[in-house]
């Protein structure tokens, strides 16, 4: 299977998937650390894939998404962006707009209250 | 030429910003994967330009991303974006 397959696979098999630098509960980026720890206190069910310990992935990731830096965010196969993408969308509440269209399950209180600690 | 210098004069070719800044935030990420000693591995790039306007995130930092080309986005380790229109 081509690394392009590999990765279709799991973005299609998988609701929300975070391709990072590290896992979920030991992130080895500041930028990796920071979508993770969104998506962590938020409550979100994701998919962490550690692109450190593939480097096929690690360099296919990017060709596949037509994006040059890790992390990279996917709901429902759709490609979201990365840490300031991610950031931005979270703090101006359309991250939660998106995970409602997607129909993923999170904790609106949690959602408000980064928003409330950054405003 | 500083890599910081060389991505303002890509950006300022490419999109003719109303306001552009650079910002090497190498010695913030000291010891970090990617960091090497002397600078020029981390930067921020804060951008205001028309020619975003009709862009949404992922078309900006696309945009972004082409103008600076594979060479000089290979050779740096992160790049924060801020990008207004």
């Amino acid at each position: 299977m081509s690394v392009h397959d590999r990765i279709r696979e799991m973005v299609e098999n998988n609701d929300v998937v975070l391709f990072m630098k590290g896992t979920k509960t030991m992130p080895q980026c500041g930028f990796s650390s920071r979508v993770a720890s969104v998506l962590n206190y938020m409550g979100v069910e994701y998919t962490d894939v550690n692109v450190l310990a593939d480097e096929e992935i690690r360099q296919g990731i990017k060709e596949y998404s037509d994006w040059p830096t890790i992390p990279q965010l996917y709901v429902k196969g759709e490609f979201v962006g990365g840490c300031d993408i991610v950031t931005e969308m979270t703090l101006s509440g359309e991250l939660d707009e998106l995970f409602d269209k997607k129909g993923v399950a999170y904790d609106k209180d949690a959602a408000n209250k980064i928003r409330e600690a950054n405003s | 030429m500083a890599t910081s210098d060389e991505i303002e004069q890509k950006l300022r070719a490419a999109f003719a910003p109303e306001h552009i800044e650079v910002i090497d935030e190498s010695e913030l990420h000291r010891g970090h994967a990617g960091w090497r000693e002397g600078g020029g591995t981390h930067f921020r790039v804060r951008i205001r330009a028309s020619a975003f306007a009709d862009m949404n995130r992922l078309a900006r930092h696309r945009a972004i991303h082409a103008a600076l080309g594979t060479e000089l986005i290979g050779r740096i380790h992160a790049l924060a974006l801020e990008v207004e229109a």
